[in-house]
């Protein structure tokens, strides 16, 4: 072992480069957030109970639209709208006057549509609503860190799970069982939710750290 | 910002330096019987967009349907499934709002038209099939049939707890049965370079043995990406180890609510591919083979 360590060592220095500036920028611009008001926001975001009305059932900009809910349902979560990142407020701002509550991508992305996908999910979790839809999974990366510890043990609130071009999902928690606590804008349950799922689905997922995060 | 000629060449090194160690793939643990992988039953599928399907959602075909979904949206399909009495399979079909009804071997019997997108379903006691509604978490009660029974009354099934200790060891509850034992039962997952991750309770048949769904790594949480490995393991009432699956794949296309489901001593997995709908069977009964080291 005490052979190694020579090499380890240099593999340390070569791959510890100074950060260039523009990365350093981008970090300095990222509003702070704490874990407790990351998972606070995901939670709301969950949480929030909203009425679908008849004129929310049409998309005004897209003749094939269809609806995922029906006239006079109570819905709890804020709706799965694929490009979108409407916040609990915006979101019933725009419910109110009459958009389309929801939307998949084999719409496209429907401006007539209110609700939020799964990186705007994460955007507004981590607090940065003002920059708008700026991040997507294949952008994360410029403002999410890899952490360098045991994510099987050591992730913490707050921290995503993001797969680049698919999906990504924030983590919560862990359970005794070993399984994992996510809160995520689902596709296939067509809105915010929070569940307990396994690492299987995870597989191929890199671990990703805010690097606005206030620890 | 990494030196891309540091990157290089530590890559170089770390290769010099995991060649001295013994093998990439841990070993399987010793003296644990192994239940091969017995039939795959296959379904075709359909997907949202083709020639075929355009202009509306067919619901004339045996096929279930999936969503190729696009940049930042998982493709969608068929997500939940269990095995009815006698031994044929209902699959969720959420973007036909159906569920279909298949033979034990894969062939196409009906489906229930439910009217809404359901992504897990359970066969419990009585005949009776509770279906989850996808977009709100509603449970309804259907008979064996489809057709749809008030849920009041339904008891509905308790998970049993799971308990990871640390990385080789854990515990499930089991339910007392006639003749059985109850209680505890005490997992131990000694295997040369795996840590365990979780455990999950599938069943314990009316013989009292149980099924452990386990998730194992290698990687310690450091490689590259999430990297895992699952096995279901079968307990006797007396707490004996009797056999392990092969590796479950983990290659979803389109991520499953309801993996895992035991009937009879046989083991079914939901495996949704880009062509084709999966249920890998691998039968608990048979003798199974001990590794050769």
């Amino acid at each position: 072992m005490l052979s190694r360590l020579p090499v380890l060592l240099v593999c340390v220095w070569l791959i510890s480069g100074p950060q260039d500036h523009a990365q350093t920028g981008v970090i300095a611009q990222l509003p702070p957030a704490t874990r407790k008001e990351i998972v606070a926001r995901a939670k709301e975001l969950a949480n929030h109970g909203w009425v679908c009305g008849a004129s929310n059932l049409r998309a005004s900009c897209s003749a094939k639209y269809v609806s995922d809910w029906k006239s006079g349902q109570r819905i709890t979560g804020v709706p799965y709208c694929w490009g979108g990142i409407d916040g609990p407020e915006e979101f019933d701002r725009k419910l109110a006057n009459g958009l389309a509550a929801g939307a998949h991508s084999r719409y496209g992305v429907l401006k007539c549509a209110a609700g939020i996908d799964c990186s705007g999910f994460i955007s507004l979790c981590w607090g940065l609503s003002l920059s708008g839809h700026a991040y997507s999974t294949s952008t994360l990366r410029q403002i999410a860190g890899k952490p360098k510890y045991n994510w099987f043990t050591d992730m913490k609130p707050g921290d995503v799970l993001n797969n680049p071009g698919s999906h990504v999902v924030l983590f919560t928690g862990y359970n005794p069982d070993g399984t994992i606590n996510v809160c995520e804008a689902s596709g296939s349950m067509a809105r915010v939710v929070c569940r307990k799922t396994t690492w299987s689905r995870f597989k191929g997922y890199i671990p990703l750290q805010y690097k606005g995060i206030d620890d | 910002m990494p030196r891309p000629s540091g990157v290089i060449l530590c890559f170089v090194l770390s290769s010099l330096l995991a060649s001295d160690t013994p093998g990439g793939r841990p070993e399987r643990e010793q003296n644990v019987c192994t239940i091969p992988l017995t039939q795959v039953l296959r379904v075709p599928v359909s997907s949202l967009g083709k020639p075929e399907t355009e202009g509306g959602l067919s619901t004339a075909d045996a096929t279930l349907m999936i969503s190729p979904g696009a940049t930042d949206e998982p493709p969608e399909g068929p997500d939940g499934f269990d095995i009815l009495d006698d031994g044929g399979l209902l699959i969720t079909d959420p973007l036909r709002s159906r569920i279909s009804n298949f033979d034990s071997h894969g062939g196409f019997r009906k489906a229930w038209e439910i009217g809404f997108p359901a992504d897990s379903l359970t066969v419990i006691g009585n005949g009776l099939v509770l279906v989850r509604e996808a977009r709100t978490g509603r449970l309804h009660a259907f008979n064996q049939e489809g057709q749809a029974r008030p849920m009041e009354g339904v008891t509905l099934p308790e998970q049993a707890e799971a308990r990871v200790l640390n990385g080789k060891n854990g515990s499930v509850s089991r339910p007392a049965l006639d003749g059985a034992h109850g209680g505890p039962l005490a997992v131990q997952f000694d295997r040369p370079g795996l840590t365990l991750l979780s455990l999950e309770s599938l069943a314990t048949d009316q013989a009292g043995d149980t099924y452990v769904a386990l998730e194992a790594t290698a990687s310690g949480g450091t490689s590259d990406t999430i990297n895992l490995n699952k096995y279901v393991r079968k307990y006797s009432s007396g707490g004996k180890l009797m056999g392990e699956t092969a590796d479950i794949p983990l290659d979803y296309y389109v991520t499953p609510v309801d993996e895992l489901r035991v009937h009879k001593g046989m083991v079914y997995q939901l495996l949704t591919t880009r062509s084709e709908v999966r249920i890998n069977v691998w039968d608990a009964n048979q003798l199974c083979f001990l590794p050769s080291h």
